[in-house]
């Protein structure tokens, strides 16, 4: 098992490697294979892992295997080592298994581009990252997991470096990144001053006894790290810019890695937030904000992977919130299903923004239905899946926790699943908008001619699409509430809820919530037959197209003081004070230099008088002192 | 105890060193500069050995042939030094040598 274990974690980082070495000696198309392949083969090695944790007594399925003692410091030690139990090995499963397929994907997608090598390089770090983050057996190795998906998501973003947008967004999701990064750094510092150890046992069975103010503010600190990763407000806006990268990799955030890093988080280090039920109602609210305010800015863009981005966010927030209510078994399996279908509404996407040269504005879109019909099937799973219509998978997870907050049954149970229900609604609406305006109506003039007819795309690219499709239509019957539930029990090893809907909730919340998908539905119908956008106030349009003024806000509140600040340092600080001061210092020196300069005669004589009178003054001195 | 009181070897040591340091800080020639040098130096053998004789101990002796040690290779460098500057037809007089004045 723990043989598994390591495999999966180290086949990408061995791809990447053997990529990176080889350079120019294989063909572009190798560096492909090499990735996909090390790719699945760690999935291979997650699915023994899987098998291998099967087979144990329930109880007795956690597994934690040091290669080596990595870091010590007097009784301070940090081992390089990973950490096997039910959750990591499912999060193996969707980082592996998703991640293949995309890297898969990508072999056509990228075909011709300049650098494939060094494009599939990164991909397999980024799976390796992320596979390092959810395997790792520490908060430490944890956090070298999270700083190195932050780096391999900046040199994904900015693959296209050509391009200042790409640049441009690169570094922005790598500062917002890094705001995540400290505050998650400084929570474990404080850890290790509290606990004395960074181990995940050691910590859970130590965090009862820190103080509530310590506790609160480590999970604060945590919360941070994963609200910036996972692209929750306050810190959602590097999501959208980030769709700069190439489309797979933007399936790759979105879907397996990066962005379901922070509710692994949550659900790893459940039980700190447990200890700190005030820190965990937070995380649940910003979930709640994020997936209203997702929702409804992604109801008028234009850019169709902007659409999707924005669903992420939405669907991310779903998982916070039910992460922070403790419903973790049901957030994983949001993050499972979510994996499936928006991989493959990214992949769809890309089909369609391949066949149209790259046109990703929808307004230049529409009626592509006839012209890519499996493309259109795939996109529309996808769509299903996500608005949660059944069977498709994202109904049962929604709905799973959907029922959660209404099991939880107190005031901010409540207003959570209002928010949950309102997210409902915004979805149907804007996913379906999307796919009107892409797959219906009439061809709009601007492709017709453009377009060349790629087609549909070449089979590798639309193999993957089809397992995701597949994936999409079924991966959410591991879990039918009152007939069986293999995977929230399982999860529930790792992370026992706090929350348990009855089956009776379960299939109220399903009513309730497919009635206001199809609401949504029916609202983008309506807009889409009366050729009108869904948000008619031009006030309303403005402020969502403007991402409720976040971006504008940031700018206002940290980068303009700080430059201003700056600017009023240089003037009135560094010029008169600093660079005068050395100026002085400089010329005081030179002068004073010049005058003892002339002492050195180069004079031999001299030289020598000086000498004997120096030791003739000394020889006094000394004589009359003693 | 043979021979004068130490006394007498530290006076004519003294002069010998206040002749050679006369000579080094009053003449120009670099040839008599050295040889003044190499007086002082031996007025400072002198003293060792002086001293080493009235202590009864070999440790001033020993020294003694270390100091003319050093100064071989000093003279060694010096006449170099000195046949460099003839040869290159510099002025034998060290007070023109001033290259090197700040």
């Amino acid at each position: 098992m723990v043989a598994g274990a390591w495999t999966c974690l180290l086949a990408p980082l061995a791809g990447a490697l053997a990529i990176t070495l080889c350079g120019q000696r294989i063909s572009r198309r190798l560096a492909g294979w090499i990735s996909t392949l090390t790719t699945f083969v760690a999935f291979g090695g997650a699915v023994v892992a899987l098998f291998a944790l099967w087979g144990r007594d329930p109880g007795n399925r956690e597994q934690l295997s040091t290669a080596y003692t990595w870091l010590g410091a007097g009784d301070f030690e940090v081992g390089f080592q990973i950490f096997v139990d039910p959750l990591a090995t499912v999060m193996m499963l969707v980082v592996s298994g998703v991640g293949g397929l995309i890297v898969w994907y990508s072999m056509g997608y990228m075909a011709g581009d300049d650098e494939e090598r060094r494009f599939f390089a990164y991909m397999s770090l980024f799976v390796f990252s992320m596979l390092l983050l959810v395997q790792a057996g520490n908060f430490l190795l944890l956090l070298v997991g999270w700083g190195l998906v932050g780096l391999a998501s900046y040199l994904l973003i900015g693959f296209w470096h050509h391009r200042p947008e790409a640049v441009a967004a690169a570094k922005k999701a790598f500062v917002m990144n890094a705001i995540g990064d400290a505050t998650f750094a400084l929570a474990l510092v404080l850890l290790i001053w509290e606990t004395g150890t960074l181990e995940y046992t050691g910590v859970f069975e130590q965090v009862d006894g820190v103080s509530s103010t310590m506790v609160n503010l480590i999970a604060l600190g945590l919360l941070g790290g994963a609200v910036a990763k996972s692209a929750q407000v306050p810190l959602q806006t590097w999501l959208p810019d980030a769709m700069e990268g190439p489309t797979p990799v933007s399936a790759l955030i979105h879907a397996a890695t990066m962005v379901t890093a922070g509710v692994y988080l949550l659900v790893r280090a459940h039980p700190i937030f447990e200890a700190a039920p005030d820190i965990q109602s937070l995380a649940a609210i910003l979930g709640a904000v994020t997936l209203l305010v997702a929702g409804l800015i992604a109801l008028v863009q234009w850019d169709i992977k902007r659409v999707i981005a924005y669903s992420t966010m939405s669907q991310i927030g779903y998982m916070f919130l039910a992460a922070g209510i403790g419903a973790y078994g049901y957030a994983i399996f949001h993050l499972m299903t979510h994996a499936f279908f928006k991989a493959l509404l990214f992949m769809s996407a890309g089909v369609v923004i391949h066949h149209l040269a790259d046109e990703q504005d929808i307004r230049r879109m529409g009626g592509l239905k006839d012209e890519l019909p499996r493309t259109h099937i795939a996109f529309l799973v996808g769509t299903l899946a996500l608005v949660g219509i059944p069977p498709f998978a994202g109904f049962w997870s929604k709905d799973g926790i959907l029922a959660s907050a209404l099991a939880d049954d107190s005031a901010l149970g409540w207003t959570l699943l209002a928010c949950g229900l309102a997210g409902v609604l915004l979805t149907g609406a804007y996913a379906f908008r999307l796919y009107f305006a892409v797959f219906r109506g009439p061809r709009a003039e601007a492709h017709a001619e453009a377009a060349h007819g790629h087609g549909e795309a070449p089979r590798s690219m639309m193999l993957p699409v089809g397992v995701l499709t597949v994936l999409s239509t079924i991966g959410g019957l591991l879990v039918i509430p009152g007939v069986w539930h293999p995977l929230t029990d399982w999860l529930a090893e790792s992370a026992e809820p706090l929350v348990e809907p009855t089956t009776g909730e379960e299939y109220l919340i399903s009513a309730i919530s497919v009635s206001i998908g199809l609401v949504g539905f029916a609202l983008a119908w309506r807009a889409y037959r009366g050729h009108r956008q869904l948000v008619t106030r031009p006030d309303a349009w403005r402020v969502l197209e403007h991402k409720f003024y976040f971006d504008e806000l940031y700018d206002g509140l940290f980068y303009r003081p700080a430059v201003a600040i700056s600017n009023g340092l240089r003037r009135n600080v560094e010029e008169p004070v600093i660079e005068r001061s050395l100026d002085e210092i400089g010329s005081g020196t030179i002068q004073a230099s010049g005058g003892i300069a002339r002492v050195q005669s180069g004079l031999l004589r001299s030289y020598a008088l000086a000498v004997a009178v120096a030791v003739l003054v000394l020889i006094v001195v000394f004589v009359s002192v003693r | 105890m043979m021979g004068p009181d130490v006394g007498w070897y530290l006076i004519v040591s003294a002069m010998l060193f206040g002749i050679g340091a006369l000579g080094v800080m009053l003449r120009r020639s670099p040839l008599i500069v050295l040889l003044s040098l190499e007086i002082m130096l031996n007025a400072a053998n002198l003293t060792l050995i002086a001293f080493a004789r009235q202590q009864g101990s070999l440790d001033g002796q020993i020294f003694a042939l270390a100091v003319m040690a050093v100064a071989a290779s000093e003279v060694a460098i010096g006449l170099g030094l000195i046949v460099a500057m003839a040869r290159r037809g510099l002025a034998l007089d060290v007070d023109a040598a001033r290259a090197l004045r700040g």
